[in-house]
């Protein structure tokens, strides 16, 4: 549309778009400062925007001991995790295959995350991030590799049964997860599987389904049939034609896809309250410092809101692009 | 594609599918008419359908569905005027798009429990909210019946705006340019070229946003948990909160089964013209 060039205008746009970012991110930033903050400033009347700053909400989340106690083992531990990871974010310069790389920083990194909490002693919060971390990833793998399959699937099978599929998959998008949640709440305490991963990964799996054969299957409706033609008479069938030539260039699809599903089970709170009991994630361990008359509750609350959001703001800053390309994907569609 | 590797492909998740949603939604209708506490769990006293009528004469439920509907008839449509106004200023500029848009992402992506937690402190005692609210105007904000469930309203607002407006930002990018155009050519000013050409185009985007909004909206739970403090005094519960407290607070599970039962078929009162649409377009498709 047509662009103003009046410079009023303009400059009022730009305050306007300012205010907007404030609105956005001021509370957050406020966050930060509390978690940062002694209780005497968190629970000022005047809000206190200086002040000198403690890492001691930190450690008290983190850490069942005092920071003395802190040994130089868990900081080397810690140090070998940002190298891993690192290293796994620059994988296409490494002289070895990419899969190599992946799987070593892997394998790595499970040993240090295991072996962090006999070193420093960590607190239950971090019992919590463990959960989370395993809760999510495993969400991600199951519910990507079947919605891969079956959005390729639905994308190529031109048939009125891909339609009703879609149809009530989208009906199931809709529903209140709760109505799912309570029968898989009281099955799971009659079977033995209330407060495992597995049930919560699966249920989280069941709800995000739709969501995501829905997203992929438009992300495969863009890929030319010719591709995978040229490789089926090659001599290729179909499954290794998908994993071979199809996937490959459907990265991009499936990243944006993936950011979703992360987003979804690493924020879900309804289902992990109902699910578990002492396997709390992140989120339901949080949901714990939403009372309570302490002083040092408010920083404490703060430092553990910091810590839940900045893995995921990470994520999201680094794949930005594919997130809202995401969410665009649905305008330029519509 | 023939239909056996279809079956193939498409198997594991429509397995999924049924077995973890069908099988459970089936499982709420039966779970629905009986008398289950944490007490009876193995052995579940058939009642029939008292505990639907329960729930249909039990005035909380109709509260917390009024409270609910009152949310949606306020988030729903302040989110997408909000979202057409900031894609409508993002669209006038160049420089600094990607901060205003990141910027934007961080209350949509952030964990919706830490993000009230969050929200909550800015308007508690001591927070800047709070302090400018009581500099500027003079108003001292207490969490009461009021102003709880208008934060409820407010937050969502706040989380929810970016969506809309990166939607309809992008949205705003494939206007098609030749109507812009001839607009141009005939003197048309911003305003009307917004209401004649933009607004028509962006209108199934509307109706996409309005209607993933709605379905969200209606099943709000968590900003409801973290601001009320699972408080009943502040009167702002949710018909999603309120099934909660039926099923974990009071313990009553076939209770809970037969509301979720209600909701679901609530959700599609308003669900089903959109599916007929959906179906239609896909089988035009081919």
């Amino acid at each position: 549309m047509t662009r103003t060039d009046n410079p009023i205008a303009r400059i009022l746009i730009y305050i306007a778009l300012a205010l907007f970012t404030v609105y956005n991110v001021l509370p957050f930033a406020w966050t930060i400062m509390n978690s940062v903050k002694l209780p005497k400033d968190a629970n000022a009347r005047i809000p206190r925007f200086v002040f000198t700053p403690t890492g001691d909400n930190y450690s008290e989340l983190w850490l069942n001991m005092t920071p003395e106690a802190f040994a130089p083992y868990g900081l080397a531990l810690i140090l070998i995790f940002f190298v891993l990871v690192v290293i796994a974010l620059s994988a296409n310069r490494i002289p070895a295959p990419n899969s190599v790389v992946y799987i070593g920083c892997i394998f790595a990194g499970v040993i240090v995350a295991v072996a962090l909490p006999d070193i420093v002693n960590t607190a239950e919060f971090y019992d919590y991030l463990i959960n989370s971390v395993i809760v999510t990833v495993g969400t991600l793998c199951v519910s990507l590799s079947i919605g891969a399959l079956a959005g390729y699937g639905l994308a190529r099978f031109r048939h009125v049964v891909s339609v009703y599929i879609l149809v009530i998959a989208l009906a199931f998008r809709s529903l209140p997860s709760l109505a799912l949640v309570l029968p898989f709440y009281y099955l799971g305490q009659l079977s033995g599987l209330y407060d495992t991963h597995i049930l919560l990964i699966f249920c989280l799996v069941a709800v995000n389904q739709p969501f995501t054969i829905w997203m992929l299957r438009s992300f495969f409706m863009e890929i030319p049939r010719e591709i995978e033609e040229a490789a089926m008479i090659d001599g290729a069938g179909r499954l290794k034609s998908f994993v071979s030539v199809i996937v490959p260039i459907m990265w991009p699809g499936i990243i944006t896809t993936g950011l979703f599903t992360l987003l979804l089970a690493y924020n879900d709170f309804l289902l992990a309250r109902i699910l578990t009991q002492i396997n709390w994630t992140l989120p339901v361990g949080i949901a714990q410092f939403t009372g309570g008359e302490d002083p040092g509750h408010v920083t404490l609350a703060a430092a553990g809101s910091v810590s839940v959001t900045l893995p995921i703001l990470v994520v999201i800053i680094f794949f930005q692009k594919y997130l809202i390309r995401g969410l665009a994907s649905g305008a330029v569609k519509g | 594609m023939d239909r056996q590797t279809f079956s193939f492909f498409v198997g594991p998740s429509v397995f999924i599918m049924l077995a973890l949603m069908t099988l459970p939604l089936l499982a709420s209708i039966v779970l629905g008419m009986h008398f289950i506490t944490f007490r009876n769990l193995d052995a579940p006293q058939w009642i029939g359908f008292q505990n639907y009528t329960d729930v249909l004469g039990d005035p909380e439920f109709w509260d917390s569905l009024e409270f609910t509907l009152i949310f949606i008839a306020i988030a729903v449509p302040a989110r997408i005027v909000l979202g057409l106004l900031f894609a409508l200023l993002l669209d006038q500029i160049t420089r600094y798009r990607g901060v205003f848009i990141a910027a934007a992402l961080v209350p949509f992506v952030m964990t919706p429990v830490v993000g009230t937690l969050i929200f909550r402190d800015m308007f508690d005692r001591g927070g800047p909210y709070w302090y400018w609210m009581q500099q500027l105007f003079e108003y001292r904000l207490f969490m009461n019946s009021t102003t709880v469930p208008l934060l409820i309203i407010f937050h969502s607002i706040w989380t929810a705006t970016p969506f809309a407006m990166i939607v309809l930002f992008a949205g705003l990018q494939t206007l098609p340019q030749e109507s812009l155009e001839a607009a141009r050519v005939d003197g048309a000013t911003w305003l009307q070229q917004l209401w004649h050409v933009a607004i028509p185009h962006l209108r199934s985007l509307f109706i996409f946003i309005g209607l993933i909004s709605i379905m969200d909206s209606y099943r709000v739970f968590d900003s409801v948990f973290v601001l009320t403090q699972q408080n009943p005094i502040y009167d702002a519960e949710t018909i999603m909160y309120y099934n909660f407290q039926v099923a974990l607070s009071f313990g009553r599970l076939g209770k809970a089964n037969a509301m979720s039962v209600l909701t679901v078929l609530g959700i599609f009162v308003v669900l089903i013209p959109f599916l007929v649409l959906t179906y239609r377009e896909q089988t035009e498709e081919d």
